[in-house]
């Protein structure tokens, strides 16, 4: 055969300079991909840096020692109603309040009380429902500094406020430890008694209600589509819908749960009931998506092996599809619930923003979730509830993270290779 | 009556003016077969030829694609499989089907045998069903290779031996007919050798059809051929007929190699 053209030159300049140009595209690439893991790994860092840092003084709290010497100033209160139902009630009419802010007054100096939480007394109250015994005697209560002394004793203060915190701190009057109240309450105007267990408990019954209704159907939905509807233009038509439903932006879910739950059903306002619908309605099409690549991932040899030994379609279903399925649907239904955990648009608009003082009883009652509450503290004027923020920012981060993780176990698992 | 005579007095599976679509298209065109009961029925033809598609439509299997439609007739015993009151998962459990690419369920050995009479009632406890499970690896000819490790997954066997255990698995719910679709396509000689001994010694007790690219195998395990052309049965007969006398001028150019 006749060359029409001379034989290449492997050696030649032109080839060495085509190579030398394919090394070097391949170093840029290298590079930019390098650059741009350590930049993402950069942002975690400084996220997590940042919300850490802020964020761990949120769960400490400062507290002043206060003698009080129910001796001196009695509380006259009927010792036998301590045990009831409105033990509260009774004590708070006795004038314990004013017990507490004279006891401050008198062992801190003037303007005493003033160093204290106004809600401090409370603790002496349940101090005294515990230990009835307290109200013959001195005792010297830890009770929570104001929000002022609190950021004070941490960060340092000028004027007559950082000279008053520092002779308290020279006399061994301050102490800082973990705050448990932070877990126990819910949120409230005082930073001293604001607490994260509210909003945390109603984001735990949300959740639980939104994937009690989405993972059941959007499975069950992804099953009959996949292995049972014919294919045709109508299962064309729900493909594209459920797709579209799955981009709908998600506040556009809470205007639809407001119209439909609350103003035509009529259930419970700002409950985790009609919260974890709105997100259940969110949340079901992420799930029916990754269910039906799920099943579709399970191979045709497989149903084909238990049809042929006579398996009806439903025992191929539960037999061998849907355990095959099953890694795939739980990561894909997890990672939704991740991000319904994280959604607050829509439940603006079912009434999950207002204002819960109350740690929710079940899930009927008004509640918060950790995203609104940290939405809510973030806009909150006292300086305290700065780091507030940070911590339920650490709180939910926490909650998301251990969600993942678990993601990730159940997928490694449950996962079958063959 | 000797076993290599033309006529089949005593049909397993009567098939009689069968046609399969896909959709508009005409994948089978008019075939008639008896399927004998003690024999070992081949069908050859070159790629795309419907034979595979015949063969699914013996235990329903094109049931599962949506576009299959079936007419004429066909008949297992007599009774017609494709009629109102024939429970399709009954004939699958009577005519059993091993498939080209071996396919064991992700789970164990005793699993994937015992999944069949689980699902059927067929052992009513622990014991019989260790009983059917042994006897189906026994008659695959795997017993002696996994009978220390039943537990362990079907998917860590090598490629025949997958097979056998999918052969295993067919038979354990002791069907009447046995549907092989070129069982051997993904498997080395020796383990085709061994499947084609095994399906020597399942002659007799299962009525048997293989669906195979391979003429010396057909030539080989079967007693009857039909040869498959463009979705129409060109020829069926004995085997040694088809292979040594072809009445059809289309059978001789296939198998003495001119086309397929």
């Amino acid at each position: 055969m006749n060359r029409q053209t001379a034989p290449t030159d492997w050696k030649g300049a032109v080839m060495q300079k085509r190579i030398a140009g394919r090394y070097a595209a391949e170093r840029r690439f290298r590079l930019m991909g390098l650059g741009a893991v350590l930049l993402s790994g950069a942002f975690l860092a400084f996220l997590l840096f940042v919300m850490v840092g802020n964020g761990a003084r949120g769960f400490m709290y400062t507290h002043v020692e206060v003698p009080v010497d129910f001796r001196a100033m009695p509380l006259t209160v009927d010792k036998t109603r301590l045990g009831d139902a409105d033990a509260d009630q009774v004590i708070a009419n006795a004038g314990l309040a004013d017990i507490v802010a004279f006891a401050a007054d008198e062992a801190l100096g003037t303007d005493g009380s003033k160093l204290i939480s106004e809600n401090a007394w409370k603790e002496v109250r349940s101090a005294i429902k515990d230990n009835p015994e307290l109200l013959n005697a001195r005792t010297v209560f830890d009770l929570p500094a104001s929000s002022e002394v609190d950021i004070a004793a941490k960060e340092g203060a000028k004027g007559a406020l950082g000279a008053k915190v520092d002779a308290l701190e020279k006399d061994g009057k301050l102490s800082t430890g973990i705050h448990w109240p932070f877990f126990r309450n819910a949120d409230a105007t005082d930073p001293a008694v604001a607490g994260i267990w509210g909003a945390l408990k109603g984001s735990v019954l949300t959740i639980f209600i939104a994937f009690l209704i989405a993972f059941p159907t959007g499975v069950l939905a992804a099953l009959y589509l996949e292995e049972y509807a014919p294919k045709n233009r109508w299962t064309d038509l729900i493909e594209v819908s459920i797709n579209n439903l799955a981009a709908v932006p998600s506040i556009i879910f809470g205007l639809l749960a407001l119209a439909v739950f609350i103003n035509w059903f009529g259930l419970c306002q700002a409950s985790p009931l009609v919260g974890g619908l709105t997100l259940a309605l969110m949340t079901m099409p992420v799930i029916v998506i990754a269910s039906r690549n799920a099943i579709k991932s399970v191979p045709p040899s497989i149903r084909d092996a238990a049809l042929g030994v006579g398996a009806s379609p439903v025992q191929v279903v539960f037999h061998h599809v849907l355990p095959l399925a099953l890694p795939g649907i739980l990561t894909g239904t997890i990672i939704g619930m991740a991000r319904a955990l994280g959604e607050t648009a829509p439940l603006l608009l079912v009434g999950m923003r207002a204002f819960i003082g109350d740690v929710p009883g079940g899930i009927c009652s008004p509640s918060t979730v950790l995203p609104m509450q940290i939405f809510l503290w973030s806009d909150e004027v006292d300086r305290g509830f700065v780091e507030k923020t940070s911590a339920a920012i650490i709180v939910l981060l926490v909650v998301l993270l251990s969600m993942n993780a678990f993601a990730i176990y159940l997928r490694n698992k449950f996962e079958k290779r063959w | 009556m000797t076993q290599d005579d033309l006529t089949i007095t005593d049909p397993k599976m009567k098939a009689h003016g069968v046609n399969v679509f896909y959709g508009e298209k005409q994948a089978i065109n008019d075939v008639s077969i008896d399927v004998g009961t003690d024999l070992v029925t081949a069908f050859i033809g070159p790629s795309g030829c419907g034979k595979s598609t015949f063969l699914r439509s013996l235990n329903r299997m094109n049931d599962t694609v949506a576009s299959a439609r079936v007419t004429g007739q066909i008949e297992l015993d007599g009774e017609d499989i494709y009629a109102p009151s024939m429970d399709v998962v009954q004939l699958r459990a009577r005519v059993g089907m091993v498939f080209q690419k071996p396919n064991p369920f992700p789970k164990s050995i005793y699993d994937n045998v015992g999944y069949g009479p689980r699902i059927h009632g067929l052992a009513p406890n622990k014991a019989d069903l260790d009983v059917i499970v042994e006897r189906a690896l026994v008659r695959a000819g795997l017993w002696d290779e996994v009978k220390d490790r039943l537990q362990e997954s079907g998917t860590a066997l090598s490629g025949g031996q997958q097979q056998r255990l999918c052969i295993a698995r067919a038979i354990a719910v002791d069907p009447e007919v046995i549907l092989m679709d070129e069982p051997c396509s993904a498997l080395d000689p020796i383990a085709t050798a061994k499947i084609e001994e095994l399906i020597h010694e399942l002659r007799g007790k299962y009525a048997i059809v293989i669906v195979t690219h391979n003429m010396q195998q057909a030539a080989r395990v079967s007693q009857r051929t039909a040869f498959f052309h463009l979705g129409t049965l060109v020829e069926y007969g004995k085997t040694t007929d088809i292979f040594t006398n072809p009445k059809q001028e289309r059978t001789k150019d296939y198998i003495t190699g001119r086309y397929g």
